[in-house]
């Protein structure tokens, strides 16, 4: 059903449309996001970047297009294979949103215990291997709210990578981060990417971060796809919004004012009435 | 999600003190045994006047309640009162010429069949009739009686 | 008057479409009581914080209110002579109203608010969104053993307090106030109908705990997810609890005890 070309891709949006009351979010965008690589999807706070992963995770509907995961289209498949698939993917949630009424141990072990029928020996062995890889196996028994944000996501990423996902999809992971965690968690995705082959989604308007650790990159403003390519070729990009984007411009393309009308006569307008 | 013996302990003792409240209820607050029909037979009584007689209304033999009334209907032939009750299994040696009446158990109290034993040699079976009845005493006829009653004396 | 009439339509058609969302909501729910059934450890655990915590609140209220009626019905009684039957009022008004609302009413300050609050901040918190992208169903996993926690505590709680009451108000007008005690007890055993008094008792509970965890469930799982939307969610749920049950207390005594 689908050419050779789109089964390398883990993921691929195929002219997807959304759309929020009447704010439109996403015009007719389309991405692929090639199997074992780290993709990024950049753009300004507000572009709908986290409803993009919800698309994906089938959690919304688009209302036009398509999205297609592993060789099945998410929004055309009954409720049991959606959570089947879900099953192969990853989330790693901007807060965490780890279970505040279980410790870090249990939150690891959650969807081992949900979906799989293991002893709780060879949980426990998972459990604490998973931890190991994000370097909190000592932390087991914390509870969620002694955790600092940075070990917070790094919890969430353990317990997202805990049934050996395909994929992992990163909710603005550096965002709110002392520059030690920054690094730890920069370094987290590519270790991760690398040794357990996953096909990584990052959102996020970090670029220096972002743009070290991505292979491909695609830029979103108002809903369109603006740039994408892989770092050098973005940071070498000819367009303005780019440029002003990747070099944090206050002015540019994207104006600083809100409207554009008139200053002055804003401001005699009142007057007049 | 460990969970602890602790927790099933208290949860345990919930649900038990709930069941034993319920278990109450039943037995010391309300009379469970009216609940469960005990198997008897019916007899019935005609009365001209079933006064304030309610369905489950007692039955009474010599002040001891022996069944309960189980139906209580109109018999459009005769301009009856027709009385359904259900007299307990063991007491099956009540007289064929056993009389019925209605009476109040005290000034407000609710209306309860009070049976008066005959001297007959058969008994009462299922579905055997009352022939002899004493209607409700209805209070306004009583007053009109005595009223009357007082007229008269006078003239 | 345009503008009222508009208004009048806009809020009707919110409510309709809440009570739309709610009715899912709560078919959603009773699905899950096939995942309740193989692992009834979640429904323990929740009985314990629905059930148990609650006990205590119960417990002393009843013990009071049962006091209280006690005292009342002597002081009323007794101006009949009739001390005799202050048992047969005192577990009436108990078993039959004040058992079933009064605990009903406290349970909704005390469970039903926690029970907004916390859903409510597991959906700020991203946490029910989360557990939907590790494909295990938060309505099935979170809100199905709370529900059925509710539904089944309601009626042991409502049992508790109509009991305890009968015992305080025994206490009172036995101990204190020199009823005595056979009459107390024989009288109200031969006015309370077991169908007619204990169970209809029952029922009313078990239809109020069934209406105050369905609407404060949803509204925790249907807030806005920010902190000011949770608070106001807690604050309906204990007010729509209430007028939920205190208008189904009505309509259920019509029918119950309409007809004598």
């Amino acid at each position: 059903m689908y050419s050779a070309a789109q089964t390398d891709n883990t993921v691929s949006i195929q002219n997807l449309s959304f759309s929020r009351g009447d704010r439109k979010i996403f015009d007719d965008i389309s991405m692929q996001f090639a199997r074992g690589k780290i993709t990024a999807i950049m753009g300004p706070s507000g572009t709908g970047k986290t409803t993009l992963l919800k698309l994906i995770g089938g959690q919304l509907c688009p209302e036009q297009g398509c999205i297609v995961v592993d060789g099945e289209n998410v929004h055309q498949l009954r409720l049991a294979d959606l959570y089947d698939l879900r099953k192969r993917m990853g989330m790693l949630f901007q807060s965490g949103a780890l279970l505040t009424d279980m410790s870090v141990y249990d939150n690891v072990a959650f969807p081992l215990r949900e979906h799989t029928r293991l002893t709780e020996s060879l949980i426990r062995t998972l459990v604490l291997m998973k931890l190991q890889s994000v370097g909190l196996r000592g932390a087991r028994d914390l509870m969620p709210n002694e955790l600092s944000g940075g070990m917070a996501r790094r919890v969430a990423l353990a317990r997202a990578i805990a049934l050996d996902p395909m994929m992992i999809m990163y909710d603005e992971p550096f965002t709110g981060q002392d520059p030690i965690s920054l690094g730890v968690l920069v370094k987290l995705i590519k270790t991760l990417n690398s040794t357990l082959h996953l096909t990584s989604i990052v959102v996020s308007h970090d670029v220096q971060e972002t743009a070290a650790i991505a292979d491909y990159i695609y830029l979103i403003s108002d809903g369109k796809v603006v740039g994408q390519g892989t770092p050098e070729q973005i940071s070498r990009s000819e367009s303005g919004w780019v440029r002003q984007f990747m070099r944090g411009d206050a002015d540019g393309p994207v104006r600083f004012h809100y409207t554009d009308d008139d200053y002055l006569e804003d401001l005699f307008h009142t007057e007049e009435q | 999600m460990q969970h602890s013996k602790t927790l099933d302990t208290l949860v345990g003792l919930f649900v038990a003190s709930g069941i034993v409240a319920f278990l109450f209820l039943s037995m010391q607050v309300s009379n469970l045994s009216s609940f469960v029909e005990p198997a008897g037979y019916l007899v019935i009584a005609r009365f001209d006047n079933a006064g304030g007689l309610k369905v489950k209304a007692p039955v009474t033999v010599a002040g001891v309640r022996i069944g309960r009334v189980s139906a209580i209907s109109f018999d459009e032939q005769q301009f009856q009162a027709v009385v359904k009750m259900r007299i307990e299994k063991k007491y099956n040696r009540l007289p064929d010429d056993t009389s019925a009446s209605i009476f109040t158990a005290g000034l407000l109290g609710e209306q309860y069949v009070s049976l008066e034993p005959g001297g007959s040699e058969d008994y009462l079976q299922d579905g055997s009739e009352i022939d002899i009845t004493q209607s409700a005493l209805v209070l306004e006829e009583i007053i009109g009686q005595l009223l009357f009653k007082k007229a008269g004396e006078k003239d | 008057m345009l503008y009222v009439l508009q208004q009048l339509g806009y809020v009707t058609r919110q409510r309709l479409t809440k009570l739309g969302r709610g009715t899912f909501f709560l078919l959603h729910v009773l699905t899950g009581i096939s995942d309740i059934l193989r692992r009834p450890e979640l429904l323990i655990r929740q009985l314990y914080s629905v059930g148990v915590l609650t006990f205590l609140i119960i417990t002393v209220s009843g013990l009071f209110v049962g006091m209280v009626l006690g005292l009342q019905g002597y002081y009323v009684l007794s101006d009949f002579g009739a001390e005799e039957t202050l048992g047969v009022m005192v577990a009436t008004s108990l078993v039959r109203e004040l058992g079933p609302v009064v605990s009903a009413l406290l349970f909704a300050g005390r469970a039903d608010s926690a029970l907004t609050a916390e859903i409510g901040l597991m959906k700020a918190t991203e946490q029910l969104s989360g557990m939907e992208m590790m494909a295990v169903d938060p309505v099935k996993r979170i809100i199905a053993p709370r529900f059925f926690a509710g539904f089944f505590s309601m009626p042991l709680l409502a049992a508790l307090f109509s009991m305890i009451g009968v015992l305080g108000g025994q206490m009172v007008g036995v101990g204190l106030l020199g009823v005595d005690d056979g009459a107390f007890w024989s009288q109200m055993q031969a006015k309370l109908d077991f169908s007619d008094d204990i169970l209809n008792g029952i029922i009313k509970s078990t239809v109020f705990g069934f209406v105050a965890s369905w609407i404060a469930l949803f509204e925790g799982y249907d807030a806005v997810p920010t902190s000011e939307g949770v608070s106001r969610a807690t604050t309906r749920t204990v007010v729509n609890s209430a007028f939920a049950t205190l208008g189904l207390d009505f309509i259920l005594t019509a029918l119950m005890f309409g007809d004598d």
